[in-house]
């Protein structure tokens, strides 16, 4: 297994462990972001190609022959396209958990998630 | 079938997402404050119109294709229709036009309210670009686009209740679509495709040629996991009872009736098309017998009425997945028929628990009582709805219930069928307990003023009781809505066949 | 909310518009170098939150109020949505390039992309600096 998959485990479990364990609904919206920050980091590093360029193309790539070697080289786009969309929607899930989370000190008085369990049956 | 049609079912819910807050803001200044219900409405409606105009093209057998952008498939996104999409774009379709004609009774005395069209215009684009799409990270964003609208409705109205139970659904339910990126991210490691026609070719082809590389039942089970906390399987079901007991009830009825929905969708379709018999049908029927026991058995000891109705959603899911598991053409037929029908009387009877809730400001079943001389007709749909989902003959739980038994009998599992019926006489001994906590016996003195439910509220759960008398009076009706459903679930080469060809 | 010392206003106040430029030049040349409209559209809604630090709810609310960010968000929402339609009303299929190519490396080419990228921007900006305003809306204690 090569490095980047062990690194991906370790971060996604790391984050899994902080939404677990912690004590303070702050504390487990952070551990989500490391979990998914470390999914992102894993999707980057599958485009990768050793010795790579970043994949824009300028001008002097489209003369005859320089656009097959810059595809080559170049490493894979696609990736980084996903992880884009996927941080806007991890912000989104941020933003709109970080709200809830103001409520729930306004009628709690606390952010500890084993003591918010009013709801039972 | 109106030209561009796929795309168009979804860009109609996204623009009218956009345009609600203007419409408010622009109605406000002239005073004429319903406009903007009239406007969901009709956006909902127009929806409606052209699902219902791609069926005939594709009940005739064709694949629907379409390309975004002019790209082909395998470097561009498409959209798929066949027989599956469609049954499910059309049970959303419908359900979302009746809520979205419940609400504006229902929701009337919330404040904030630009704010609840706006979400629920966006589940709905999200649901859709679910439905239709055959891409398989396309379908990661819609469903995450549906997931956060669904977290932020749920906790709607800001009471305590309401916001423990949205923070609860959002922490797994985010945990829940984390593990469908990985399984995508590995699918992308693995393969190097996105599009689910194409996957699917080359995940045969690894199947074929070598032993299966570990990663191919660990993708399987994240995906399962995934789309399972979606659908409440049963160790993944936690969040459901209180989010359902907190949500306003047309949130919850939305929530039963289109977000599962289109949750169990995704399951067929990734379990299915892309992994093909991977001894899934086995683990199918394990996980819906335990969540259809489980369900049952926990909705026996509520003392709420919704989340009595939450339980029993989460056992209905287990028929379903049971059905599903057969892997026989009857098999299938019935647990796609189930889900049609889960959707029409899980939205009725939470219509009718809004109704309730509406009059009388409470749905603990201690505090009500003898409701049935006030309310005739919201006990008469609550009664049509229960019996329909307990599988009494003239309603229509009872076909698609009698589908799945006879289909587990042939598929050699008797002690699945038996079990499966064993629950079903639970689940009426339930809801008969709460028809009676609720509906007849004695009225308390302060329930003597309650009227009967407005008009707005009662057409929808109309509509809902007409069908389940109709489609259990006329089962081959409902058969011949499912059947170009299995047929596409079970034609896994014709479906790589025609989007990778129109290419 | 109130506003912080002399020297963190006087610099919020003259960085404003060197951000706002910034934001501005990594949407409009989304399609020659990184960046584009959701970075772009981060940057500018930084811009008007590092005005709401030094100055507070009222000295941001002067710049941009809430229904201007309404208002700005759903103009975004609508240009996307309209490009996509245009691919349906002139050629073939959504999202179709309408707009004519150009030439390699100037800002006016590609397609759908700049106006795309405008779009996104805009309705980034808008939708971040609403989170922000309702956030403080709510710890404000006049959200109910």
């Amino acid at each position: 297994m090569s490095l980047n998959y062990i690194i991906a485990m370790l971060l996604f479990t790391l984050g899994i462990y902080c939404l677990l364990i912690k004590r303070n609904i702050v504390k487990m919206v952070i551990g989500l972001g490391v979990l998914t920050n470390g999914l992102h980091l894993f999707l980057i590093s599958l485009g990768y190609r050793e010795g790579g360029i970043a994949p824009i193309l300028a001008g002097k790539m489209l003369e005859n022959g320089a656009t097959a070697e810059f595809a080559a080289a170049a490493v894979d786009p696609i990736p980084q396209a996903l992880v884009l969309t996927s941080i806007v929607i991890n912000v989104c899930t941020m933003a709109l958990a970080l709200s809830l989370a103001i409520y729930i000190y306004r009628h709690y008085g606390t952010l500890n998630p084993f003591k918010i369990r009013r709801l039972r049956g | 079938m109106i030209a561009h049609a796929p795309i168009l079912a979804i860009v109609v819910p996204l623009f009218a997402g956009f345009l609600t807050p203007v419409v408010s803001i622009v109605a406000k200044r002239f005073g004429v404050e319903r406009a903007r219900d009239w406007f969901v409405m009709g956006a909902a409606i127009l929806m409606l119109l052209i699902v219902a105009s791609m069926a005939p093209a594709v009940w005739r057998g064709e694949v629907l294709v379409y390309k975004l952008g002019g790209w082909s498939p395998p470097w561009g996104i498409v959209l798929a229709v066949d027989g599956l999409n469609l049954l499910v774009a059309l049970i959303i379709a419908s359900v979302v036009s009746l809520i979205a004609i419940y609400s504006v009774v229902y929701m009337e005395r919330d404040s904030g309210l630009e704010k609840y069209y706006t979400l629920l215009m966006l589940v709905t684009a999200g649901c859709m670009g679910v439905t239709l799409t055959g891409d398989v990270f396309n379908l990661f964003v819609f469903f995450e686009i549906m997931s956060i609208s669904s977290y932020a409705l749920v906790a709607f109205r800001r009471n305590w209740d309401s916001v423990e139970a949205g923070i609860k659904y959002m922490i797994i339910g985010s945990l829940g679509t984390s593990f469908i990126l990985l399984s995508i991210t590995l699918m992308y490691g693995l393969v190097g495709s996105l599009n689910i026609a194409d996957l699917a070719g080359k995940i045969e082809a690894i199947k074929a040629t070598q032993p299966l590389p570990m990663i191919v039942p660990l993708m399987l089970t994240l995906f399962v996991v995934g789309f399972g906390i979606k659908i409440a399987m049963v160790p993944l079901h936690a969040w459901l009872p209180d989010a359902y007991q907190a949500a306003p009830s047309a949130v919850s009825a939305l929530l039963s009736g289109a977000t599962t929905t289109v949750g169990v969708y995704a399951m067929l379709r990734v379990s299915y098309m892309l992994f093909g018999a991977l001894a899934i049908g086995t683990m199918f029927i394990i996980l819906g017998l335990v969540t259809m026991v489980v369900g049952g058995l926990m909705a026996l000891t509520q003392r709420d009425l919704k989340r009595l109705l939450a339980y029993s959603s989460i056992s209905q899911m287990g028929y379903i997945l049971l059905g599903v598991g057969f892997g026989t053409a009857m098999g299938i037929q019935g647990g796609l028929f189930h889900l049609l029908n889960n959707a029409i009387y899980k939205v009725l009877l939470f219509m009718c628990a809004g109704a309730i809730v509406y009059r009388v400001g409470t749905s603990n079943l201690d505090e009500l009582g003898g409701l049935g001389k006030n309310m005739p007709i919201t006990a008469t749909l609550f009664i049509v709805g229960a019996l329909a989902i307990s599988g009494v003959p003239p309603f229509n739980g009872f076909a698609s219930k009698w589908t799945i038994y006879v289909a587990g009998m042939e598929a050699g599992q008797p002690i699945c069928t038996a079990i499966a019926v064993v629950m079903s006489a639970l689940t009426l001994a339930y809801f008969l307990k709460a028809i009676n906590s609720m509906f007849l016996g004695q009225q308390p003195e302060h329930l003597r003023e309650v009227r009967e439910a407005p008009l707005p509220m009662l057409f929808p759960m109309l509509v809902l009781a007409v069908f389940c008398v109709v489609l259990g009076i006329l089962p081959s009706l409902g058969m011949d809505l499912v059947r170009p459903a299995q047929g596409a679930v079970m034609n896994q080469l014709g479906y790589i066949g025609s989007v990778m060809g129109a290419g | 909310m109130a506003g912080m010392t002399v020297i963190v206003r006087t610099i919020g106040r003259l960085l404003f518009p060197f951000l706002f430029l910034f934001g501005a030049y990594i949407i409009v040349h989304g399609q020659l170098t990184p960046g584009g409209g959701f970075q772009g559209g981060v940057v500018l809604a930084s811009a008007v939150i590092l005005l709401l630090l030094a100055y507070g709810m009222e000295g941001a609310q002067a710049k941009v109020n809430a229904l201007q960010a309404e208002l700005a968000d759903a103009l975004g929402g609508m240009i996307l949505v309209w490009m996509g339609l245009m691919g349906i009303i002139v050629g073939i299929a959504f999202f179709q390039n309408v707009l004519p190519f150009g030439s390699l490396g100037q800002v006016l080419s590609a397609g759908n992309l700049p106006v795309f990228n405008l779009g996104v921007g805009i309705k980034v900006a808008a939708s971040i600096l609403m989170v922000f305003y309702a956030m403080l809306r709510i710890q404000g204690g006049k959200e109910e």
